[in-house]
C-alpha cells in the first residue's frame, strides 16, 4: 500500500500545471489579463506555504525544467536582437545604459534611505535593473504586437538583463571577497563566469547553424535542433555552475548573426514552449511565501515606485532623439516593468554560494509577487495604448 | 458626382508611385511599422511625398512631376536614401518586390483611416490578401482624347511592363511558378481588367462613366482597378500593371521606357487601336505574368506568335531615336540588360535556390533595394 501522501506529492506538479493552464485560458478570455499573470497567481496560491498543495520546488528537477523554459525564452530573445541597430541608432544604446544605471542608482539610494544594509541594497538594485524577458516576450507574442514599443522593449530587456547579470555578479564577487578575502574566488564568481558562459553560448551559436547547414534541411524547421541545443546548454551551465542567462542570450544572438541560411524557428518554440512557460510561471510564484510577502510589502511598494518612475522617465527622455514620439517613449519605459522570472532564477543560481537573499529580504519576495502579476499587465496595457496590438474586430 | 473635366498637363511628363514593403529585421516577415515610419519621416522634409497604405506594413511614396528619366531617377534615389535612414533608425527593413514571399494575410493590420476600414469591410479577406506592392507610372497628356488614345494604343505593350517589372514569384510561402503572382490578386477585384474601348473623352464621360455611376457601383475613378486608367484630375494616364521592382533604378527605367513609348505612339505611325485588339489581351497578359520574359505573345493585328523577350528587344531598338530626343537612353539601356539578364523574379528565385529559404530571399531583397543596380 503506497503512502497516500507520497502519491499526492508526486501528482501535485502535473495537476497544478493543468489547473494553471485551464485558469489561464478562461481567465484570459474573461478578464483580458495576460495568461502568465494568471499562471503566477495559481502557482502562488497552490504553493507549499499557502495552500500547501505543491512540495517546495527548490532542488528538484522542476527547477531544472524552469531553467530550460527560461533559457528557451532567452534564446528566442537573443535571436530577435539586431546588434546593428545599436550602430545605426546610438541613442538606443544610450537609452539602455541610462535607464539601467539610473535604475540601479535610484533603487540603491532608496534602499539605503529606507535602512537596508549595504550588500543587500546593492544586490537588490542590480536585480532591479533587469526587465524579465520571459514576461515581455510572452506578452508580445500573445498580443501579436508590432511597432517601435514592441521592438524597443525586446531590445532594452535583452540589454538590461545582460547589464543586470554583470552588475549582480560583480556585487556577488565583492561580497565573496569581503567574506573570504579571496580575490581569485571573487573574480571567478563574477567576471570570468560571465565571460565563459557567454563564450559557451557563442560557440553553440556557431555550431548549431553549421550543423543545420550540413544536414541541408535548414529551410525546414530548425526548432528541434535549437531547442535540443538549449537543453544541453542549460545542463552544461547547471553542472559547471556557469550562468545560463548570458549563455542562452549569446547563443540566440550568435545564431541570428551567423546564420548563412536564415530559417524560421517557431514562435515560443511552439507547443513545447507553451508547456514550459506554464511551468516556469507556476514554479516561480510557488517559491514565494505569503508571510514574507506581507512582511516586505511596504518596502517593496516604495522600491517599485522608484524603479517604475526611473525607467519610464529615462526611456521617455531619449524618445525624441531616438526617433519615436514622446508618447511611445513613455509607453516603452512603462512596458519595462516585469522582473520576476529573472530574479528568481538568478537567485537560485547563487544559492550554492550561500546567498539566500530571498530568505532574508522580505521586500524582494513582495516585489517578485507583485510584478509577477502586475508586470505583464502593465506591458500589455502599454502595447495596447501604443496601438501596436491588432484590433481584434478586424480579424 | 459627374466626372470632372480632363485637366491639361505638359505632355509626356512623368510621375511614379511605389508601394514598398516594411519588414521586421528579426524574422523578415512584414511588420506593422508604417505609423512609426511616417512619424519619423514627417520630422524632416521629404523629397517627394509619402503616404500610408491600406495595411500598416506597407508605405507608398510618390515623386514630383518630372520631364525626363534622369531627373526622376535622381529623386527616386534621394527618396530611397531617406527611407533607408529612417528604417535604420527604427530597425525596419525597406524593400521592393510585388509580393512578400511568406506573409500571411490574416496577420495584417489595416491602417486606421476611414477609407481603408471601409475597403476592408467591403472586400473582407481580399483587402488583406491585397497586401501586394505595385508601381504606378503617370504620363502627362494634353487632352482626354490623347489620354484615351494612348491608353488603348498601349494595350499591346502591357505585357512588356509586366514581364520587365515582375518581382513576385512567391506568395504565402511557396513558389507560384508565376513571375508576377501579384497581378492574380489584383484580378480578384470586380472592377479590375481593362478600360472600355472608347476613344473620345466626352464619350467616356457620358457613355460610360455616367452610366456606371448611375448603377451605384462606382463613385469616382478610384473605384476602377484597371491596368491603365485615365486620371482626369492630374491630366494623366496611369499604368498600374508593374510590380514594385527590387530597385528604384529599375522603377525609373520602366517609367523612362513608358515615356519614350508614348512619344513614339503619339506620332501615330502604328495602325490605330481597335476593339478587336483586346481579343488577345488577356492571353498575352497571362503569358507575361506566368512566364515573364520567357513567355510568348500573339500580335493583336497580325496574330503572329512572338517571343516576349524578342518583342521587348525589338521595341527597344525601334525606340532608340526617340529615346535620344527625350534623354531616355539610359532607361532603355537598363532594360536591354534586364531583358538579357532576367527580371527581378528570376533574381529572387536564384537567391532562393542559393540560400535555401524564403526569409533569406527577403534579406536579399532588402540588400538589393539598398545597393541598387546600375
Amino acid at each position: 500500500m503506497p503512502d497516500l501522501l507520497l502519491i499526492i506529492s508526486d501528482l501535485a506538479w502535473p495537476f497544478a500545471l493543468a489547473l494553471a493552464w485551464v485558469a489561464g485560458e478562461f481567465g484570459h478570455r474573461w478578464t483580458g489579463l495576460p495568461r502568465i499573470s494568471i499562471y503566477g497567481l495559481v502557482g502562488f496560491i497552490l504553493a507549499n506555504t499557502q495552500a500547501g498543495l505543491l512540495p517546495h520546488p527548490a532542488g528538484i528537477p522542476i527547477m531544472l525544467l524552469a531553467n530550460i523554459a527560461f533559457s528557451l525564452i532567452l534564446f528566442e530573445l537573443g535571436y530577435h536582437i539586431n546588434l546593428r541597430w545599436l550602430r545605426n541608432n546610438p541613442w538606443l544604446g544610450v537609452t539602455s545604459l541610462i535607464e539601467a544605471s539610473g535604475t540601479f542608482a535610484a533603487v540603491y539610494l532608496a534602499a539605503q534611505w529606507l535602512g537596508m544594509q549595504l550588500i543587500p541594497s546593492l544586490l537588490l538594485s542590480s536585480l532591479a535593473m533587469a526587465t524579465s524577458p520571459a514576461a515581455v516576450l510572452r506578452v508580445v507574442n500573445e498580443q501579436h504586437s508590432s511597432g517601435q514599443v514592441t521592438e524597443r522593449i525586446l531590445h532594452l530587456s535583452a540589454f538590461n538583463c545582460v547589464l543586470a547579470v554583470f552588475t549582480f555578479k560583480i556585487v556577488v564577487g565583492l561580497w565573496v571577497f569581503q567574506s573570504t578575502g579571496n580575490i581569485l574566488h571573487a573574480l571567478w564568481n563574477s567576471v570570468i563566469i560571465l565571460l565563459v558562459s557567454a563564450a559557451l553560448g557563442g560557440l553553440f551559436g556557431l555550431a548549431v547553424p553549421g550543423l543545420l547547414k550540413r544536414l541541408g534541411n535548414a529551410g525546414c524547421d530548425a526548432t528541434v535542433a535549437f531547442a535540443m541545443a538549449v537543453f544541453i546548454l542549460v545542463a552544461l551551465t547547471h553542472t559547471l555552475k556557469f550562468s545560463p542567462v548570458p549563455a542562452a542570450l549569446a547563443f540566440g544572438l550568435m545564431a541570428r548573426h551567423r546564420r548563412i541560411v536564415l530559417s524560421q524557428t517557431q514562435q515560443n518554440f511552439g507547443t513545447l514552449g507553451n508547456l514550459l512557460t506554464v511551468l516556469l510561471f507556476v514554479f516561480m510564484a510557488a517559491t514565494l511565501e505569503w508571510r514574507m510577502v506581507m512582511a516586505g510589502a511596504g518596502l517593496a511598494m516604495a522600491l517599485l515606485a522608484v524603479r517604475f518612475a526611473v525607467k519610464t522617465l529615462c526611456v521617455a527622455a531619449f524618445a525624441h532623439v531616438s526617433g519615436i514620439t514622446w508618447r511611445k517613449g513613455l509607453l516603452t519605459g512603462m512596458a519595462l516593468t516585469p522582473l520576476s522570472a529573472f530574479v528568481i532564477l538568478l537567485l537560485e543560481q547563487t544559492r550554492h554560494l550561500g546567498i539566500g537573499l530571498m530568505d532574508e529580504l522580505a521586500a524582494l519576495a513582495a516585489i517578485t509577487l507583485l510584478l509577477e502579476v502586475i508586470g505583464p499587465v502593465v506591458t500589455q496595457w502599454a502595447l495596447v495604448l501604443a496601438k501596436e496590438v491588432p484590433d481584434t474586430k478586424d480579424t | 458626382m459627374p466626372l470632372e473635366y480632363f485637366k491639361t498637363s505638359t505632355p509626356l511628363t512623368l510621375g511614379v508611385e511605389l508601394e514598398l514593403q516594411l519588414v521586421s529585421l528579426s524574422d523578415f516577415d512584414l511588420t506593422a511599422a508604417s505609423p512609426d515610419m511616417l512619424h519619423l519621416l514627417k520630422r524632416a522634409s521629404f523629397p517627394g511625398n509619402v503616404t500610408p497604405e491600406v495595411t500598416e506594413s506597407m508605405i507608398e511614396i510618390n515623386t514630383d512631376i518630372h520631364a525626363n528619366h534622369a531627373e526622376l531617377l535622381e529623386q527616386l534615389q534621394r527618396i530611397r536614401d531617406t527611407l533607408l535612414r529612417a528604417g535604420d533608425t527604427l530597425n525596419i527593413g525597406v524593400c521592393g518586390g510585388g509580393t512578400h514571399p511568406f506573409q500571411h494575410w490574416s496577420e495584417r493590420k489595416i491602417f486606421s483611416k476611414p477609407r481603408f476600414k471601409e475597403v476592408s469591410a467591403i472586400y473582407g479577406y481580399l483587402a488583406k490578401q491585397f497586401t501586394v506592392f505595385g508601381q504606378h507610372i503617370h504620363v502627362g497628356c494634353t487632352s482626354g482624347d490623347d489620354a484615351l488614345f494612348l491608353l488603348h494604343s498601349l494595350n499591346r505593350y502591357v505585357p512588356h511592363f509586366i514581364a520587365l517589372s515582375a518581382s513576385s514569384p512567391f506568395f504565402q510561402g511557396s513558389d507560384t511558378l508565376f513571375n508576377s503572382a501579384r497581378l492574380n490578386s489584383v484580378f480578384a477585384f470586380p472592377l479590375s481588367g481593362r478600360a472600355p474601348f472608347l476613344l473620345r473623352w466626352t464619350d467616356f464621360v457620358s457613355e460610360y462613366f455616367a452610366k456606371m455611376e448611375a448603377t451605384g457601383i462606382v463613385k469616382s475613378m478610384k473605384d476602377f482597378y484597371w491596368d491603365i486608367r485615365p486620371k482626369p484630375e492630374y491630366g494623366t494616364i496611369e499604368l498600374r500593371v508593374c510590380d514594385t521592382p527590387l530597385t528604384v533604378e529599375r522603377a525609373a527605367a520602366l517609367a523612362g521606357y513608358l515615356q519614350v513609348l508614348c512619344r513614339y505612339l503619339l506620332d501615330r505611325t502604328e495602325p490605330a487601336p481597335v476593339e478587336d485588339d483586346y481579343l488577345v489581351y488577356n492571353y498575352n497578359r497571362f503569358q507575361a505574368c506566368r512566364f515573364g520574359l520567357d513567355g510568348s505573345l500573339v500580335h493583336p493585328k497580325t496574330h503572329e506568335t512572338l517571343s516576349l523577350r524578342e518583342d521587348v528587344l525589338t521595341t527597344l531598338r525601334k525606340l532608340e531615336s526617340y529615346a535620344e530626343m527625350m534623354v531616355g537612353m539610359p532607361a532603355l539601356e537598363h532594360l536591354y540588360r534586364t531583358a538579357h539578364e532576367g527580371s527581378d523574379a528570376s533574381y529572387l528565385r536564384q537567391q532562393y535556390a542559393e540560400r535555401g529559404s524564403t526569409e533569406s530571399m527577403v534579406d536579399a531583397a532588402i540588400l538589393r533595394f539598398r545597393d541598387g543596380c546600375p
